[in-house]
C-alpha cells in the first residue's frame, strides 16, 4: 500500500467513526488528562518552593530536576515496572498493565518539566513583584499566588511543555501500560504495534490525531498569550 | 512625639558594613528628606525600614510597642508602606493594583470597591482604567503606585526616588500628589537627591554619611 493510499484509508477510518481507533484516542487522552492534573499542583508547587526556600542540597536538587528533563521515558518505565511488578515493593497493589500504571509513569515523567520550568520562570520574574505583594502587606500565601499569577504565562508554556511531552511518550507506557487493546492502548503504542503489523492507515490516522491534538494545545496557548497581548 | 523609633540598626552585605544607625526617630506627621550620595544605603535604609529586606540586627519601636527588628513584625507591614523607585504594577487591571493592599487585609467587597473609587479620583486615574498597567508611562505608573499606597492610609510612607526618571510635568504631578498625601498627617521618608529636594511642609533632614545617619532637627533648606 502506497503513502497516499495509506492516508486516504486513515482519513476514512477517522470519519467512519471507527470505535477501536476512537478508544484508543479515548485512553490517551484520559490518562494524560488525569496524569497533568496530579503533576501541575505539585510540579508547580515544588518549582515555587525551589524558587523560594533557601536549604542545604537546593542546588544539587535542581541539578538533578534539570538532568531528569533528559531522562528517557522508558527508563522511567523500567523502574516502575520493577516497583509495580510482583516482586516489587509495590507488588501488592496489583498496577502492572493498568491505566493507573500509565498515569503514574506519566506524572513521573511530567513533574521535571514542571518543576524546572516553573523553577525558571519564577526566578526570572522581576524581584519587585515580591517586594510589592510583601510590602502591601500581602501573606505569605497570597505572595506565593500572586507569583504564580505574574507568571502565568511562563507556568502555561510549562504546562504545554509537559503535556506535549506525556501525550506522545511511548515508552512508559509501553512498559507498565502493556498495550492491552481497549484499556491500555494508547495512541504511541498503537501507533507503533499497527505500522509493525503493516497497518500503516492506522497508524497514519492516529499520528493526525496525536499531532491535532498537540497543535490544539499549543494554539490555545498562543491564542490566551496574544489575547493578553493585545 | 516619636512615631517610629529604631535603633542599634545594621546591615552588611558581604564583609561591607553598609549601614549601623544607632538610633532613629520618626515623628508623627512629620516629613523627612533622606539624602546621601549614590550608594551610601538610602535604598537599603528605607527597605530595612519597609522589612523588605532582612536587617542583621536591631531593636524598634512603634508608638509604645517594643518589638526585635529581626524578623520583621508582620503587623508593622500594615502601618508602613514603601514605593519603589520604579513602582511595580501586577499584571492585572489599575484598578487591581490598587485594590491589592485591600484585598491583603481582607476589607470587604463593598468597601473595597468604594475606597478603590476614591483612590481613583484622588490619583485622577480615571481615563487609565482600561490600560494595561504594562502600558502606562512612568509618571502614571508612579501614580498609580501612591494610589495604591494612599488607599491603605499608611502611618508611615517611605518612598525611594519618586521623582527620578521623570519628565517635568509627571515631576510635577507626583509632587502634588505627596502634598496632598504627606498633608493627611502621615510621617513619611523621602529618598532623594539635593537637586531633586520636594518641599513639603514641616520637612527635616535625615543625611546619611559612612552608614550613619545625621538628623537635623530643624526643617530643611
Amino acid at each position: 500500500m502506497g503513502l497516499l493510499d495509506a492516508t486516504h484509508a486513515a482519513l476514512r477510518l477517522l470519519l467512519s467513526g471507527d470505535a477501536q481507533l476512537w478508544t484508543i484516542v479515548g485512553v490517551s487522552l484520559s490518562v494524560t488528562l488525569r496524569a497533568m492534573l496530579i503533576a501541575m499542583p505539585v510540579g508547580i508547587g515544588c518549582g515555587y518552593l525551589l524558587a523560594t526556600l533557601r536549604f542545604p542540597g537546593r542546588r544539587a536538587l535542581i541539578v538533578l530536576i534539570q538532568g531528569l528533563l533528559a531522562s528517557p521515558t522508558v527508563v522511567v518505565g523500567l523502574l516502575l515496572y520493577l516497583l509495580l511488578s510482583r516482586q516489587g515493593i509495590f507488588g501488592q497493589l496489583h498496577l502492572l498493565f493498568t491505566q493507573t500504571a500509565m498515569v503514574i509513569g506519566q506524572v513521573l515523567i511530567a513533574l521535571p518539566v514542571l518543576i524546572a520550568f516553573s523553577l525558571a520562570a519564577l526566578q526570572g520574574a522581576d524581584p519587585r513583584a515580591r517586594e510589592t505583594a510583601v510590602a502591601l502587606g500581602a501573606s505569605a500565601s497570597r505572595v506565593g499566588w500572586t507569583m504564580l499569577v505574574e507568571v502565568r504565562f511562563a507556568l502555561m508554556a510549562a504546562v504545554c511543555n509537559a503535556f506535549g511531552r506525556v501525550v506522545s511518550e511511548i515508552g512508559c507506557s509501553l512498559m507498565v501500560g502493556g498495550n492491552i487493546a481497549g484499556v491500555t492502548r494508547n495512541i504511541p503504542t498503537a501507533i507503533a504495534l499497527e505500522t509493525s503489523k503493516g497497518d500503516f492507515a492506522q497508524g497514519i490516522a492516529l499520528g493526525i490525531v496525536l499531532l491535532v491534538v498537540a497543535l490544539g494545545v499549543n494554539s490555545a496557548f498562543a491564542f490566551f498569550q496574544g489575547e493578553s497581548r493585545r | 512625639m516619636s512615631l517610629l523609633a529604631v535603633a542599634a540598626l545594621a546591615k552588611s552585605f558581604g564583609e561591607r558594613r553598609l549601614l549601623s544607625i544607632d538610633a532613629l526617630s520618626l515623628s508623627a506627621g512629620e516629613h523627612y528628606v533622606l539624602t546621601g550620595e549614590n550608594g551610601s544605603g538610602k535604598s537599603t535604609l528605607l527597605r530595612l525600614l519597609a522589612g523588605i529586606e532582612a536587617a542583621d540586627s536591631g531593636v524598634g519601636r512603634f508608638g509604645k510597642r517594643r518589638f526585635d527588628w529581626c524578623p520583621y513584625p508582620d503587623w508593622l507591614r500594615r502601618e508602613v508602606i514603601y514605593v519603589h523607585q520604579q513602582p511595580y504594577l501586577f499584571h492585572t487591571s489599575v484598578a487591581e493594583n490598587i485594590a491589592y493592599g485591600l484585598r491583603a487585609r481582607g476589607v470587604e467587597a463593598s468597601q473595597r470597591e468604594r475606597l478603590v473609587a476614591a483612590a481613583i479620583a484622588w490619583a485622577r486615574l480615571d481615563h487609565l482604567l482600561r490600560t494595561p498597567p504594562q502600558k502606562l508611562s512612568g509618571g502614571e505608573r508612579q501614580r498609580v503606585a501612591l494610589a495604591r499606597a494612599w488607599v491603605l492610609a499608611p502611618k508611615v510612607l517611605l518612598l525611594d526616588e519618586p521623582t527620578a526618571n521623570l519628565d517635568a510635568e509627571s515631576r510635577q504631578q507626583t509632587i502634588d500628589l505627596l502634598r496632598a498625601f504627606c498633608g493627611q498627617a502621615s510621617t513619611a521618608v523621602i529618598a532623594c537627591h539635593d537637586r531633586d529636594m520636594i518641599a513639603l511642609a514641616n520637612m527635616r533632614r535625615l543625611h546619611l554619611v559612612d552608614g550613619q545617619i545625621h538628623q537635623n532637627s530643624g526643617a530643611a533648606p
